[in-house]
């Protein structure tokens, strides 16, 4: 007689897109830590009579863990002070961990969080090879949720050696070494070249590429190239998720046509486009800014190779924290708030400003709006993704809000009267959008399409085979209200949280690839200054 | 006749964490540490240490040790961790486990460096990897220090001799300045070299940033050699400023760490700048970044109120001397304490898990010798500019702090 334990979630209703469930009442059965079709009828149950059942959370962009995050941390002591996190009370007299919060919580404090949300997977967004050792250490102090992460490569220096010799097989084949050796899952682009300029590769007193075809030293290194090889890599590696790509130019006006410039250079190819809000404004640089959603999420919706998720800007405090360096230096020299810089040898940087989005200030009102156009223009939920790009635009706690805000029009309405209109002229908002997303299509922006485009077959979902993975909410017509307290978050099988109460805290999986490569191809080390042997995380013996 | 080598072997005895040490075993001793300086050499030693379990001076069980160190830090109305030098990050982490469960204050070797973490965390940093200034540097400014002293091979690893991609002729490809503040001076090797009067060095500082930003900087003659230092800075390419983090011959001065700060990140403007702050040995690093990240704080962390508040005014050697904590466990090398910290141990009952742990100063109630992070163990360690680096043991059968910090955590129900 098997010991599996087993659980019935009985009568509770069901969304789950993947199978195209849209809010059914029927029971969903855990056995150990998969779903499976049947239960026999004497199995534990638990009574979901009048409460929503969806798969668990999956944030398929997030700055959570790693050296660029725990500089952010160190940086901002007065947020973790003003919101201590107590242990949590776990059942049987198990020990949590105590920790802070902020725009950037401690470990323990993110797992613990994350679950209480109903999130069970999360990606953090980009780690820099070098550092990806300290990002699988903090991972592993992460409790609860599944994760991996995004390895950064576009501005690595030795992958722009083999574009400006022309070997793009072996660029392939260095990504896939690569993401083997950092234990990654996925490959990153931020700013493409621009951070490799900003420390200086190309010569002269540029400080930033201005658009895709800027030119990095070779004529044959430029944004353009290294989004082709890069995508193609992925592809060609058959990786579960494409290439992640934040464009060149963030957080600029007229910055749109680079964004559909990217776009276009990979027609065809599949590719993931991060945080589209910060990419998605027409104006002009020193000419103002408008909103150009309704041009991007038009490409988007018309080609179904793209993915996006939205990065939506929330009102309150913030953290930008990014590999785009030369970003941050704006930010710091027109904020004048406190700033890091890291530039990180060979491969990446790590800029970091603290920062707050507030209803009167124009651009924050304008970037708001612009991210609800993204997602309310949007066609096809399945390649259009809840973020925050956390906690770059708000945090992930703002979720449930940002969810009210697409689930209910007239309070959408209601705060729109309350932002600054100077720059809203343009805006579809201002034209009555009318859309009320559905829970099944929330779902559906927040499990399942996040885990299909991850390439998480078991995740996402509730079919037989599924991680059992569930969060069940009460049915509040509050819709923030419901989705910041599930009533029960299922982990793997395990009830973590319990009438709206942490209760367990297990270690989550991580999540990583190993795809195969030539092995002739390895880092060369003319000028490294960490042994090959000591680079990447794998364990050492 | 060496019978075995360890290749890529990383060094704590400073913050440059060299990892390219060669280690050569003969009959269970280190023979010879291949690359490292003499610092390093000191460092590995012959990798003997001793093997001694103690409780009140006397041989114990490490059963009867975990149960007296126990006992004592259960009994103790607020403890404090104390994590020293020569432990992994692994170990660290679970040390910080041991303080959430008692409610204990924690502090490290980190806090050694507490005015230029404190600066950073008033005004962020400009800052860059090693490796980067390696790459980069055709300007260095070694602002009251010569780096020779405490951190050998800085130079020849990474900012001024090593061949970089915007630096082909290494060391020739680079501008070498050294200021000297008073005794605090810097290399002997430069390219130029200028002298600030220990009362001006502040002043200084802030002209240059004026300079840098094209403020009006004034005309006063004594400030005129560093007014045309930073005209000269904003001419490089990339500018590394390299300033001592480690306490010194004079005390630390908030105001100093908070300019060399803003004077980097001012030349971001007109050029590119990182100051690289040189950080001390043992894997301080790592309990910097393994507090921050479990705490969100990076040294003197107190978990008296159940969560972690940061009290970084009080550092270890006030929290014993003014009686607010009433025991002790010092998780590492005692040898590597600061003095202060090591005589205020002196006040308390206490606990040691490390190398040499028995030999501490402050004779522990319990003691327990372990080998030490990099020689008798692996895990990870941080760099001084937080790159995190895997650690070889070469020599086997000392015992391990990792294990016993986790059999103490386990006898804590942390």
């Amino acid at each position: 007689m098997s010991k599996t334990p087993r659980l019935r979630i009985a009568g509770g209703t069901v969304y789950d897109p993947a199978n195209g469930v849209d809010g059914v009442v029927r029971d969903v059965c855990i056995e150990g830590d998969r779903i499976v079709a049947e239960l026999p009828s004497g199995a534990p149950r638990l009574d979901a009579r009048g409460m929503v059942v969806m798969p668990g959370g999956v944030d398929i962009h997030a700055h959570i863990a790693g050296s660029s995050v725990n500089h952010a941390r160190r940086l901002l002591p007065e947020e973790h002070t003003a919101d201590p996190a107590p242990a949590p009370r776990l059942d049987g007299g198990a020990v949590a961990r105590s920790g802070t919060g902020g725009t950037l919580p401690s470990t323990f404090a993110t797992g613990y969080r994350y679950a209480g949300l109903g999130y069970t997977t999360v990606m953090e967004a980009a780690v820099a090879p070098l550092a990806a050792r300290h990002a699988h250490a903090e991972l592993d102090d992460t409790p609860i949720i599944d994760a991996g992460f995004f390895v950064l490569l576009g501005n690595d220096e030795y992958l722009l050696r083999q574009l400006a010799a022309g070997e793009a097989a072996r660029a392939r084949d260095y990504a896939a070494w690569l993401l083997g050796t950092t234990r990654a899952y996925a490959i990153k682009i931020v700013n493409p070249g621009g951070i490799a300029v900003w420390k200086g590769v190309g010569g002269g007193d540029r400080r930033n590429v201005s658009g895709v075809d800027d030119t990095l030293g070779s004529s044959a290194v430029t944004p353009r190239k290294i989004l082709e090889v890069l995508a193609g890599a992925a592809n060609a590696l058959g990786l579960p998720h494409p290439v992640h790509i934040h464009c060149n130019n963030l957080g600029q006006p007229g910055n749109a046509a680079t964004t559909l410039e990217s776009m276009k250079a990979l027609s065809g190819q599949r590719a993931h486009f991060t945080h589209l809000q910060f990419h998605s404004y027409g104006g002009a640089p020193g000419k103002g800014w408008a909103s150009a959603a309704r041009e991007v999420i038009e490409y988007v919706n018309a080609h179904t190779e793209v993915s996006v998720d939205v990065g939506q800007v929330m009102f309150g405090s913030a953290t930008t924290v990014t590999a785009d360096s030369p970003v941050e230096h704006l930010l710091y020299t027109s904020s004048g708030r406190k700033w890091v810089n890291v530039d990180i040898e060979l491969e990446s940087g790590c800029g970091i400003v603290p920062y707050a989005y507030r209803e009167k200030a124009a651009v924050a009102a304008l970037q708001w709006a612009v991210g609800l156009e993204l997602f309310l223009l949007a066609r096809d939920p399945w390649r259009v993704v809840l973020s925050t790009d956390h906690p770059n635009g708000g945090t992930f706690l703002s979720y449930p809000e940002l969810i009210r805000l697409l689930m209910d029009r007239a309070y959408r309405d209601e705060r729109l009267k309350g932002v600054n209109q100077k720059l809203l002229a343009g805006s579809a908002l201002l034209d009555g959008l009318a859309r009320e997303y559905t829970l099944g299509e929330i779902a559906t922006i927040t499990r399942a399409g996040p885990a299909r485009l991850l390439g998480l077959k078991d995740k996402g979902h509730l079919g037989p085979g599924a991680d059992a993975d569930v969060t069940i909410y009460t049915n509040e017509a509050d819709r923030a209200k419901m989705f910041s307290t599930p009533r029960y978050t299922i982990k793997a099988g395990t009830l973590v949280v319990e009438d709206g109460q942490l209760r367990r805290a297990p270690a989550g999986r991580r999540l990583a690839v190993r795809p195969g490569y030539d092995a002739a191809v390895t880092k060369d080390d003319q000028y490294a200054c960490v042994a090959f042997e000591n680079y990447g995380a794998e364990p050492v013996p | 006749m060496t019978d075995r080598t360890v290749a890529n072997v990383t060094c704590l005895g400073c913050g440059c964490a060299c990892d390219d040490i060669t280690v050569l075993v003969t009959r269970d001793r280190i023979a010879e540490a291949r690359n490292a300086c003499a610092l390093g050499a000191a460092w590995f030693g012959d990798g003997s240490v001793p093997a001694e379990t103690r409780v009140n001076g006397r041989s114990a069980s490490l059963e009867q040790a975990l149960t007296e160190a126990a006992r004592l830090l259960t009994g103790a109305t607020h403890p404090l961790v104390y994590l020293a030098g020569d432990v992994s990050c692994e170990t660290q982490r679970e040390a910080v486990a041991i303080a959430d469960r008692l409610h204990a204050a924690i502090d490290s070797l980190a806090a050694t460096a507490a005015t230029a973490v404190l600066a950073a965390q008033r005004r962020g940093r400009a800052g860059a990897t090693l490796g980067e200034i390696r790459q980069r540097a055709d300007l260095v400014v070694f602002w009251a220090v010569d780096p020779g002293a405490r951190y050998p091979r800085y130079a020849s690893r990474y900012a001024v001799e090593p061949r970089g991609v915007a630096a082909p002729q290494g060391r020739a490809s680079r501008m070498l300045i050294a200021v000297d503040v008073g005794e605090r001076r810097g290399p002997a090797e430069v390219n130029g070299r200028l002298a600030i009067a220990p009362a001006d060095e502040v002043d200084s500082l802030e002209m240059m940033r004026a300079t840098v930003q094209g403020r009006a900087a004034g005309a006063d003659a004594r400030f005129q050699p560093a007014i045309d230092l930073a005209r000269r800075t904003t001419e490089a390419r990339y500018v590394a400023i390299v300033a001592d983090g480690e306490p010194g011959p004079i005390p630390p001065d908030p105001a100093r760490a908070e300019a060399l700060v803003t004077l980097a990140q001012a030349l971001n403007g007109p050029t590119r700048c990182a100051l690289s702050t040189l950080r001390g040995g043992g894997n301080r690093s790592g309990a910097d970044a393994v507090l921050t990240w479990q705490t969100g704080f990076p040294f003197a962390v107190d978990f008296a109120r159940g969560y972690p508040s940061y009290q970084p005014r009080t550092d270890a050697a006030a929290l014993l001397g003014g009686g607010e904590v009433d025991a002790a466990l010092v998780i590492g090398a005692p040898a590597t304490l600061p003095e202060p910290v090591a005589a205020a141990l002196a006040q308390v009952r206490s606990v040691a898990i490390g190398p040499r742990a028995g030999a501490a100063s402050f004779q522990p109630a319990v003691a327990v010798d372990t080998g030490a992070a990099g020689i008798h163990e692996g895990g990870t360690a941080f760099r001084m500019d937080d790159v995190p680096l895997p650690l070889r043991p070469s020599l086997q059968g000392a015992r391990a702090a990792l294990a016993t910090v986790r059999a103490l955590r386990d006898r804590l129900g942390a």
